[in-house]
């Protein structure tokens, strides 16, 4: 018995490196075209059509990161973005926890029905939701506003607040809240002073998912902003339709836009993992 | 239950914090109805004026001949919109090509990051590395994905016709136009999605592998099963609820994809790339066909929601615990 168990983890450890390898090999294999993009960006803009195309650049030239800033005013669309994103993160993470500080204390009928909507709001493609916002945005006089984005962004991360808090607050006990209300808090002030610092973890893993979700928004954004409030990704689309020598220059605006993202979630990925885990083992 | 033995810190005379927190409870058990509306109406109230009012408005446009043009003109067609739209190739062949796509870029998505995740659970030395790097794209924009594919296919200055002519695979280095034959563009598309959304497979993958109990294959392994037997018998049923979950979301996902096809192709040429995404937003933003597009976008959720409820149905166990 005692034979067969050395053996088996001498083959473990026999079979370590070639596994080893091949993980490597694939990660390399899956990490290249972003690796690639990153390159193409500080090539001069002739190599970036050069072709055949080189791997890396002759000279190191920061060309592309010029030609970004003179074709766009990407300073503008980068404030557009931060500012449509950062309050509509602020107000969903706000609404949405409290509605699912509600959900998960207290017990309704309409609560539950509600909840139910919440998650049935996921299956709802972003371009059905589309047809009747822009109709309804257009008929308040939101067309081409930052508020329009802001108001259309929270509609869509509040459902996703709710079912990433509700796991939070349902491993708070419920002790807390009662000795909270004993010292002579309201249940809004318990809520507020007791269970949100407590919370600081969970909400700020769902508030950065619901940055990114508005962050990384090409949909609404393009539908609903033509002039003043366009943000960074319909900003970045429109060297498309320009020529094809734009595309150093929107190289360049894809890392500047991605590369907080990229190192961001690098940084915290061990909340990336729980946050994106939580719906899908959980069910 | 509340805990004494905590109040009592907190308050040195607990029998009459107990009378008190008795009286508290009977006024919570009163009010809790209220109390809970109270909670989540302001969040009720937005998603009621940006989520059901716009939803209700969707279906009610569908029954309208209604142009963007001309906001305050409707006039009631009834169902023409859906036998329009139903009858129609243009849609039909959409349809397909959302089909084509989504079984496409899931299926690839499933498969690799099935793979992934069986490499990575075995917990090499540097394991924990390479699954951080895997998992630094998952936050990356989908338009983001698109615009690098569009450099790396390119049929003139792309990197991976170059690469497959380097390698001998390609006679001439222009022979595959990835973007702009009919053949490929839905492929190409597919790939930018495959690129960008398989590290979110293998996490859930990952996860629910490392949830398996260990257990379950200490018996195998008394059973004297081998490492494909486990592996077959084990940890292929025990995925089964991850890796469906796993796979429904991304298929709806995959299914309401705009960005990536917009970047890459705007759903050309000739409508071989376009999915039901592209489709609705031109019906909508060039053409201006509110009702119609409304019509589209109905049925579109209609059979997001048969899809999922397909799925849920076969993984929803009655006998599970229910909160």
């Amino acid at each position: 018995m005692d034979k067969r168990v050395n053996a088996k983890l001498e083959f473990n450890r026999l079979m370590e490196y070639p596994i080893a390898i091949t993980t490597c090999l694939l990660a390399l294999f899956f990490l290249s075209p972003y690796i690639y993009l990153l390159i193409t960006s500080f090539k001069p803009a002739t190599e970036v059509i050069a072709s055949p195309p080189r791997l890396l650049p002759t000279i190191f030239s920061l060309e592309n990161y010029r030609g970004m800033i003179e074709y766009l005013p990407i300073g503008k669309y980068f404030i557009n973005s931060l500012i449509a994103a950062g309050i509509s993160m602020f107000i969903s993470v706000f609404l949405g926890s409290m509605a699912a500080y509600g959900f998960s204390r207290f017990s309704s009928n309409i609560g539950n029905y509600f909840l139910l909507f919440t998650l049935a709001v996921r299956i709802v493609p972003l371009i059905s939701m589309a047809i009747p916002i822009y109709t309804v945005i257009k008929n308040i006089n939101l067309v081409d506003t930052k508020l329009a984005l802001i108001l259309v962004y929270t509609a869509i991360n509040i459902p996703f607040v709710i079912w990433m808090m509700i796991g939070f607050f349902d491993g708070i006990p419920k002790e807390l809240d009662e000795s909270a209300r004993v010292d002579g808090c309201g249940r809004l002030s318990a809520f507020i002073r007791i269970i949100l610092p407590i919370s600081l973890p969970g909400l700020a893993t769902t508030a950065i998912f619901s940055f990114m979700l508005s962050w990384n928004d090409f949909l609404f954004a393009l539908l609903l902003t033509s002039t003043s409030s366009k943000t960074v990704p319909v900003g970045i689309s429109e060297f498309l339709t320009a020529y094809n020598l734009d595309l150093g220059p929107m190289a360049s605006a894809a890392i500047v836009f991605s590369m907080p993202v990229m190192l961001f979630s690098f940084l915290i990925q061990r909340y990336i993992v729980s946050g994106m885990t939580l719906g899908a083992v959980k069910g | 239950m509340l805990d004494i033995t905590k109040a009592k810190d907190r308050n040195a005379s607990y029998p009459l914090l107990l009378i008190e927190l008795e009286k508290e409870g009977d006024k919570l058990k009163l009010k809790e109805p209220t109390l809970s509306i109270l909670f989540f109406i302001p969040a009720a109230i937005f998603l009621i004026a940006f989520f059901i009012y716009p939803i209700v408005l969707l279906v009610v446009d569908s029954f309208y001949q209604y142009d963007i043009n001309k906001l305050n003109v409707k006039e009631f067609v009834g169902l023409s919109n859906y036998i329009k739209a139903l009858t129609s190739d243009r849609f039909i062949k959409t349809t397909a090509n959302t089909v084509l796509y989504v079984v496409l870029a899931v299926g690839i998505e499933f498969i690799l990051g099935i793979i992934l995740a069986l490499l990575l659970s075995t917990g090499f030395r540097g394991s924990n590395i390479i699954r951080t790097l895997l998992l630094s794209p998952l936050m990356l924009a989908p338009l983001v994905a698109g615009l690098i594919w569009k450099f790396m296919l390119s049929d003139q200055f792309g990197i991976v016709n170059w690469t497959l002519y380097n390698i001998g695979i390609l006679s001439d280095p222009h022979k595959v136009l990835w973007l702009s034959d009919e053949r490929y563009s839905l492929i190409s598309c597919a790939i930018a999605d495959i690129w960008l959304t398989t590290p979110f497979m293998m996490l859930v993958l990952l996860a629910g592998i490392q949830g398996i109990s260990k257990d379950l294959y200490e018996a195998a392994k008394i059973d004297g099963a081998s490492r494909s037997q486990t592996f077959w018998f084990v940890t292929l049923p025990s995925l089964i609820p991850v890796a469906t979950t796993a796979i429904i979301i991304r298929v709806i996902d995959a299914a309401r994809s705009f960005d990536i096809i917009w970047v890459l192709t705007q759903g050309g040429p000739n409508f071989s790339s376009e999915i039901l995404s592209t489709y609705m937003y031109k019906q909508l933003a060039r053409y201006g066909r509110i009702g119609s597009a409304s019509a589209m976008a109905v049925i579109f959720m209609i059979m997001l929601l048969a899809v999922s409820a397909l799925f849920m149905k076969k993984i929803w166990n009655p006998n599970k615990e229910v909160n």
